[in-house]
């Protein structure tokens, strides 16, 4: 349902009746036909987009309109009459601040803030603030030189001091226990990025005996319903079709697709490839996991090592950080573990199974932070 | 690209932020700064049909002092703790923490109680937050609940929160004027997520120490071990030595994040312990 945001840019009050999914950018842009807004990364990274909401620099990408109502917002078309945007913007034209213009007027808004919250910044503290907005032209030589030249316009002398510290030497003292939290314990293996691939290994145990567990894990049937959101839709002697949902944090995606399993009976070990794409999240995934199961520290438990290589395109993928894949893999391997355990004891596969997973047949899925 | 489209409310009171939850499955979430939500949002990584905005239930934005605590409510910004609005529970350290998140932009919006219950691995308050001792209050369907930090965090976007709980206040103990505290973060770049941080957080007066590593991909790592060792000696312990606990810690670290995590505590606690 649209709302309607009163709102007061550039020293006018403006009337708009967006959906509630509108970027404060677009609001500019789209509704008002400011557009020396950017729109960049839309994720908050590059800066081209930050405007002064109610006297502070905001992010417009990240900042939706029902937090709009009855702000006071500054674009680069406004700050008139402001004498600091006007020195800086006349620095910003001497020093070369500017090639070919499109971080500007996020870099104006972001040196504003810079200049009113400082009255001493060396070229480091210059830098340090600026940190948040990229500029591809200029190598930040001239926009540095004309922040510090308002700067100084200022006139203030020095820093105020730092506060004093406590000079007295630190005397050891025996602590009191706190319980000691209980220590993880992550499956062993290894990450590793190959090309466009991120592989992880791991090895954890499992508590029945490898014949068993290898009757699981060899029937597609029985083992897919132990991966957390995996559904299989389709099933033949070597390939099958299904979808994996993964819920992680706030992210949301289903992978539907298809792929093919062959497994060698004699070496306990097997492959399951495949691939399937995201649609409403615009993301694809195509992955294979080897797996091969030995007897454990005794013949009645077993030990799975796994291999996972997957490789994602699309939205997911930006989000490049190989640690969290770890330890969404290692927390899906878990659950996974444990059903799979509660299913040869003759149970069920708990409830968590709905809660993310990986991937197709656990694969998958996953991947989406790679690199 | 535009988010998926949304409903949002911005209720005034508890009872209707917990029914706007309850209302159906896991198709609502809340908002605070949007700050984490918002790029998740506009690359449709999270597509919620309805958003409830925290920002405006009763003391969220408050911050709160008693003789033994420092309360902050779970809206409050980054850049008021930077700013100094938020009275020291130890000298400096949250002002130290808040100015190093993100940059200026991403702080004027972005709230201590959203990266809390975000629980990137990454984050700073995390790790900040359990080297202080914080507890967390959170009001579920049948009430108020504390939840200490040191149980906080469960795993990468993983808290012991349920899905209908809000996180309202952050309750943080106070410490001794002869409190010493540390804190480094390795970064690639200025403004990003860490690489490695280490906390560390000593007062003899009340005999408290801790020693913290946050991105370890999953919850702080918190060292009972190093702590002690520090707090009897007074002494930076050996890079070797941190590196043994590291991998003796049961969390599956590679060798240059165990190496960049040793880092991280000799500087940390190093400039802890300096008198200069
Ligand atoms: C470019 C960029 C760089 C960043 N760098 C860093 C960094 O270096 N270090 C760092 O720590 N952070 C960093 N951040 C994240 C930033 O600190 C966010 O402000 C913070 O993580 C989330 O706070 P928020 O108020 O914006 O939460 P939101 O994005 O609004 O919410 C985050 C999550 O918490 C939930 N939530 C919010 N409030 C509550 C509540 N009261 N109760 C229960 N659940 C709640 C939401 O449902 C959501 O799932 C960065 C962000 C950006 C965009
Ligand atoms: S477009 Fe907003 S920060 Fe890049
Ligand atoms: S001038 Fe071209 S991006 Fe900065």
């Amino acid at each position: 349902m649209p709302e309607t945001l009163t709102l007061t840019v550039n020293g006018e009050d403006c009337t708009v009746t967006v959906p509630p999914r509108t970027q404060l950018a677009e609001v500019l842009r789209d509704h008002l036909d400011l557009t020396g807004t950017h729109l960049a990364c839309e994720q908050g990274v590059c800066g081209a987009c930050t405007v002064m909401m109610n006297g502070r620099p905001v992010r417009s990408c990240i900042t939706y309109a029902h937090a709009c109502d009855g702000a006071v917002i500054e674009t680069i078309e406004g700050h008139r009459g402001d004498p600091v945007m006007d020195q800086l913007r006349d620095a910003f034209s001497r020093h070369h601040a500017l090639q070919c213009g499109f971080c500007t007027p996020g870099m104006l808004a972001t040196a504003r803030d810079i200049v009113t919250r400082f009255d001493v910044a060396d070229e480091a503290t210059i830098r340090h603030e600026l940190s948040g907005n990229l500029c591809r032209c200029t190598g930040y030589v001239g926009i540095v030189g004309a922040i510090s030249e308002v700067i100084a316009a200022k006139g203030a002398t020095s820093a105020p001091p730092a506060p004093a510290r406590d000079t007295k030497p630190f005397a050891p003292f025996e602590p009191v226990e706190t319980a000691a939290a209980p220590t993880p314990t992550a499956p062993q293996g290894s990450v590793s990025i190959e090309g466009g691939w991120t592989v992880v290994k791991r090895s954890f145990a499992l508590s029945h005996a490898p014949d068993s567990v290898w009757q699981l894990f060899r029937d597609p049937a029985r083992v897919a319903p132990c991966i957390p959101g995996a559904t299989v839709e389709s099933l033949d002697a070597e390939s099958f079709t299904g979808a994996v949902e993964i819920r992680f944090g706030p992210i949301r995606a289903r992978f539907g697709g298809r792929g093919s399993y062959d497994n060698d009976d004699a070496a306990r070990a097997g492959t399951i490839r495949g691939e399937g794409d995201d649609k409403q999240g615009k993301s694809k995934v195509r992955g294979a996991l080897r797996y091969a199961i030995a007897e454990g520290t005794t013949p009645q438990v077993s030990r799975a090592e796994v291999e996972l290589r997957f490789e994602i395109d699309g939205m997911l993928a930006q989000f490049n950080r190989p640690e969290l894949v770890t330890g969404f893999v290692d927390y899906i391997l878990a659950q996974f573990a444990a059903n799979c355990d509660a299913v040869l004891s003759g149970g069920e596969a708990g409830p968590a199974r709905r809660l993310s997973v990986l991937g197709m047949l656990w694969s998958v899925l996953k991947a989406r932070f790679s690199r | 690209m535009k988010p998926s489209p949304f409903e949002i409310s911005r209720p005034v009171t508890l009872d209707a932020a917990q029914a706007a939850l309850r209302g159906d499955d896991h198709g609502t979430k809340l908002i605070s700064g949007g700050q984490s939500l918002g790029p998740m949002l506009n690359l449709r990584l999270a597509r919620p049909a309805h958003l409830v905005d925290v920002t405006a239930l009763p003391g969220l934005a408050d911050i709160r002092e008693t003789d033994s605590h420092v309360e902050i409510g779970a809206a409050v910004t980054h850049a008021r703790i930077e700013d100094g609005e938020v009275p020291d529970p130890i000298a400096g350290m949250l002002r130290h923490v808040a100015s190093g998140i993100a940059y200026r932009a991403v702080r004027n919006r972005g709230t201590i109680g959203g990266s809390l219950c975000h629980a990137d691995p990454a984050a700073d308050w995390v790790t900040a937050m359990t080297a202080l001792g914080a507890v967390l209050v959170v009001r579920g369907g049948t009430g108020a609940r504390e939840i200490p930090m040191a149980g906080f965090m469960l795993g990468a976007y993983r808290t012991a929160m349920a899905e209908d709980e809000v996180l309202t206040t952050i309750r943080i103990p106070r410490y001794s004027d002869q409190a010493r505290w540390g804190y480094y973060k390795i970064c690639r770049k200025v403004g990003e997520f860490a690489d490695a941080i280490a906390a560390f957080v000593a007062d003899p007066a009340s005999r408290t120490c801790r020693v913290v590593f946050g991105s370890t991909g999953g919850a702080p790592f918190v060292s009972a071990e190093l702590a002690r060792q520090i707090a009897t000696t007074g002494a930076v312990p050996p890079v070797e030595t941190v590196k043994a606990v590291l991998r003796d810690s049961g969390l599956n670290l590679s060798d240059v994040k165990i190496h960049q995590l040793a880092i991280a505590h000799s500087r940390a606690v190093t400039e802890a312990l300096s008198d200069a």
